[in-house]
């Protein structure tokens, strides 16, 4: 069997998950294909607008993973909501420079994870990106299809 | 004692010079020194295999698939770099420090001589 590129760049990112684990406060809930993964994430100590919450986040590789930056979205289901922030969609979606514009082939799942968490553990006040309604109205099931304005680098 | 070889086998290894400094690279050339090197480094920031093996897209490592040298001495396979930098989301950055990317020719060659 010969192997698409993102499956074995994943397969080595699983392999190094495996052996070196990952960072306080991310956890690999799921990854049984090359395809879908999701990781839960939570802030950790007392300074965070998020104590004691745990947020799933999905990332759907594509084929042209990691030339291609992957789908991620927190999950919105019965279990897990999408934290209130105001970079963070009702309906999961992320405005996040590193899914986008800034991506770079050198980050990988856990590194994005790593910026998410960190993104949640600046953020002072708990609330949804003004527009939050229109845009979840209109918005395409894939988050890489909406254009992104990157306006606010502090939060 | 007088030993009579009838027949040897040789065997040789190889592997990319990745050294960022030219001093070092000089070192390398007359020691043979390995000491000095970081092998944390050994393996191409986007597809994460080693320098020594091809890149994904390859099948036979060496030659057919070099190693791409930028402005920002950062290194990578060359098939791995490019197909970056045809994006147009790369803005023709490096991946690593996203400098403007330049290729760097000779520079080693050049401290070999």
């Amino acid at each position: 069997m010969v192997l698409s590129i993102s499956s074995r760049r994943l397969m080595k990112e699983l392999k190094e998950i495996e052996t070196k684990g990952t960072p306080p406060g991310i956890q690999l809930l799921k990854a049984d294909d090359m395809e879908t993964w999701i990781f839960l994430i939570s802030v950790l100590g007392d300074e965070t607008v998020y104590k004691g919450e745990t947020f799933a986040l999905k990332l759907k590789f594509e084929p042209g993973y990691p030339i291609d930056y992957p789908q991620v979205t927190f999950l919105s289901d019965d279990q897990y909501q999408p934290p209130l922030h105001p970079h963070v969609y009702s309906n999961g979606h992320i405005c996040a420079s590193i899914l986008g514009s800034e991506w770079s082939p050198v980050l990988t799942a856990l590194s994005i994870c790593i910026t998410i968490q960190s993104m949640l553990a600046s953020c002072k006040k708990k609330e949804r990106p003004p527009g939050n309604d229109r845009y979840v109205r209109s918005a395409p099931l894939n988050p890489k299809l909406t254009r992104w304005a990157y306006e606010d680098d502090t939060v | 004692m007088k030993v009579t070889i009838l027949s040897y086998n040789s065997v040789a290894a190889w592997k990319w010079d990745t050294s960022t400094e030219p001093h070092k690279l000089c070192d390398y050339a007359t020691n043979g020194d390995t000491d000095d090197y970081d092998d944390d480094d050994d393996e191409c920031g986007i597809c994460r295999l080693a320098y020594e093996s091809c890149c994904p897209a390859c099948k036979i490592p060496g030659d057919d698939c070099p190693l791409i040298w930028g402005e920002c001495k950062h290194v990578f396979h060359m098939h791995c770099l490019l197909k970056w930098i045809d994006t147009e989301s790369s803005k023709q950055q490096c991946p690593l420090d996203r400098r403007p990317w330049g290729k760097v020719d000779d520079w080693c060659f050049d401290c070999l001589r």
